[in-house]
């Protein structure tokens, strides 16, 4: 395994190599509880390069979250840095694009009009947005549905219209905090390739949180595996199966290698 | 196959609902029937409660009175403007205590404390302070009524769900812009809520003010006829107040509907 203070020697000075573009620098996170401190992340070093799709995959409680609001600017790490393009991430930026666990869908707005909240809070003209908005929603599957409000969808859906009003405004960096989770089997393995697709044909940078292997290696190029108490980088294990990827590529050898792989990594703490 | 079940499932829902409405109608009748039955019977003293057809009666008569529409207007004014006031007094002071986390802990404890008070209690005060008009009444009104405002106010945007805030704040959205486009109208339901609940709470504060000390009032009247022992007019009057909290409080129930439609109804 690699020391990781030999890493942190090896790792790119910012700006040094143009294909990265997110860094963490020796991250932790101790936040702290009325019951005594609690250690959510220690010396976490971890890079994504330009267009990569990432996996954080690990146990619960392990800090995927914690790790992910860090990059997304929406919470600060007790030490060291997080750095987009090699500036230090303090605030949310619109380069980067959020999806979480659920929708998080307002229910007084119809599915356009939940897609074009970004754009009212951004101050754009809302006019301007909506010919994509409706082009997006229609690729997410929802053509008949741009009128209907949250409640009248099912959560596959409402998941979409999610990813409808994250893909809408063009991020560079997609975050996603197991953004599928609550959705039964089948209609995650369509989501997952709808997500795959629509990625991948655009070059956005994805990182994604989720406690299923089998997704994690499916979908990324490269998984982190995270292990628990105190949260930290187990190891990456580097996903070289060709892309484009479909259902059939489960059937692969080297697939059922890498599940093991990140299996193994994980295993030695659980 | 999906269309056809939800439009069973809904004239079935349909049906209920007139089931209900019938039975409802059936016991409304039955209570009138008794109503008008036992003073009759002289199992109940007919001065302490005159069969219904006579309050009928005395409805009527006490309606083609001259001085009636002036006692109306009386205590119509006082409830819808201690309503008024009480609601946006609740809202403001609410609103303020929700997004402003120290004056919240500050006032809570004389929030709390007040509530405990029956205010009820203020009444003579109130008339001591602004005298017998109308503005004493108003005043009763506002206090009862802002309350359930201030509360639901502070509940409804308290319990604003974080994610939505999170999403707003991967937005870089302003405290106001997360204020207006989340939170309030997540609030807004339970706060409607509260609305409704001041509407009664204002006819209360203005009957209870005229009963304490006024000239002039549905509550002046009431008081009049029991004094005088007409009973009759005494339970014209209150049919009177009762439709009035009645169309006030289905007025909002509509409105509830038509404006908070995304509410979740059971
Ligand atoms: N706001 C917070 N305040 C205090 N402790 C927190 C907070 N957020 C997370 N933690 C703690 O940090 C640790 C990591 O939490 P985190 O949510 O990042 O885990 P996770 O890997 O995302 O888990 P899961 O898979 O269940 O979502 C946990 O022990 C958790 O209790
Ligand atoms: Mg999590």
């Amino acid at each position: 395994m690699p020391n990781p203070k030999l890493q942190l020697v090896e790792a790119p000075v910012a700006g040094a190599s143009d294909r990265s573009v997110i860094n963490t620098r020796s991250i932790s996170k101790i936040f702290s509880l009325p019951e005594g401190p609690v250690t959510a992340l220690r010396d976490v070093n971890i890079t994504v390069s330009k267009g990569d799709f990432v996996s954080f995959v690990g146990p619960s409680g392990c800090g995927k979250s914690t790790l992910l609001n860090i990059i997304a600017g929406l919470l600060p790490p007790t030490s060291g840095t997080a750095e987009l393009y090699g500036e230090a991430i303090t605030s949310p930026s619109r380069r980067m694009g959020f999806m979480f666990q659920t929708a998080v869908l307002l229910p007084w707005r119809t599915v356009e009009g939940n897609v074009l909240l970004p754009a009212e809070v951004y101050g754009m003209d809302p006019k301007a947005v909506r010919d994509k908005a409706r082009s997006v929603i229609e690729a997410v599957g929802l053509k008949d549905f741009i009128k209907a409000y949250p409640k009248q969808l099912s959560g596959g859906m409402q998941q979409r219209v999610a990813l409808a009003r994250v893909l809408t405004y063009e991020p560079e960096i997609l975050l996603m905090d197991e953004p599928f989770g609550a959705l039964d089997e089948f209609t995650r393995e369509a989501m997952n390739l709808e997500l795959m697709r629509i990625t991948q044909s655009a070059g956005i940078t994805c990182i994604f949180v989720t406690h299923n292997i089998t997704e994690a290696v499916f979908l990324s190029d490269k998984v982190v595996v995270m292990t628990p108490r105190p949260g930290k980088v187990s190891g990456v294990v580097d996903v070289t199966l060709p892309r484009p990827r479909e259902i059939e590529t489960m059937k692969d050898p080297a697939f059922a290698d890498l599940i093991f792989e990140v299996r193994n990594l994980l295993g030695r703490h659980i | 196959m999906k269309h056809v079940d939800q439009w069973t499932d809904n004239t079935t829902q349909r049906r209920q609902d007139w089931y209900f409405r019938l039975g409802a109608i059936g016991i409304g009748i039955a209570i009138l029937a008794l109503w008008e039955v036992l003073p009759l019977t002289g199992l109940v003293n007919p001065i302490i409660l005159p069969p219904f057809s006579k309050v009928a009666v005395a409805l009527f008569t006490l309606m083609q009175q001259p001085f009636f529409p002036g006692h109306l207007a009386v205590t119509f004014n006082e409830i819808i403007i201690g309503f008024i006031i009480g609601t946006l007094l609740g809202l403001g002071i609410g609103i303020a205590l929700a997004v402003w986390p120290s004056a919240k802990r500050l006032a809570y404890p004389f929030v709390v404390g007040f509530q405990a008070i029956p205010k009820i209690v203020f009444a003579p005060l109130f008339i001591a302070w602004f005298g017998f008009g109308q503005t004493s009444k108003i005043v009763m009104a506002v206090v009862i009524a802002f309350f359930p405002v201030l509360i639901n106010t502070m509940v409804g945007l308290e319990s604003v769900p974080s994610d939505a805030r999170k999403l707003m704040r991967s937005l870089k959205a302003t405290p106001l812009q997360i204020f207006w486009k989340v939170s309030f109208l997540h609030a807004l339901p339970i706060i409607f809520a509260g609305v409704q609940a001041a509407f009664t709470f204002a006819v209360i504060g203005a009957i209870v003010g005229e009963f304490v000390g006024s000239q002039e009032g549905l509550g002046y009247l009431l008081n009049l006829y029991n004094f005088q022992l007409r009973i009759d007019r005494a339970f014209a009057v209150i049919v009177i107040l009762a439709t009035i909290g009645a169309a006030g409080f289905f007025l909002l129930e509509w409105a509830d509907r038509k404006f908070i439609f995304w509410r979740e109804r059971s």
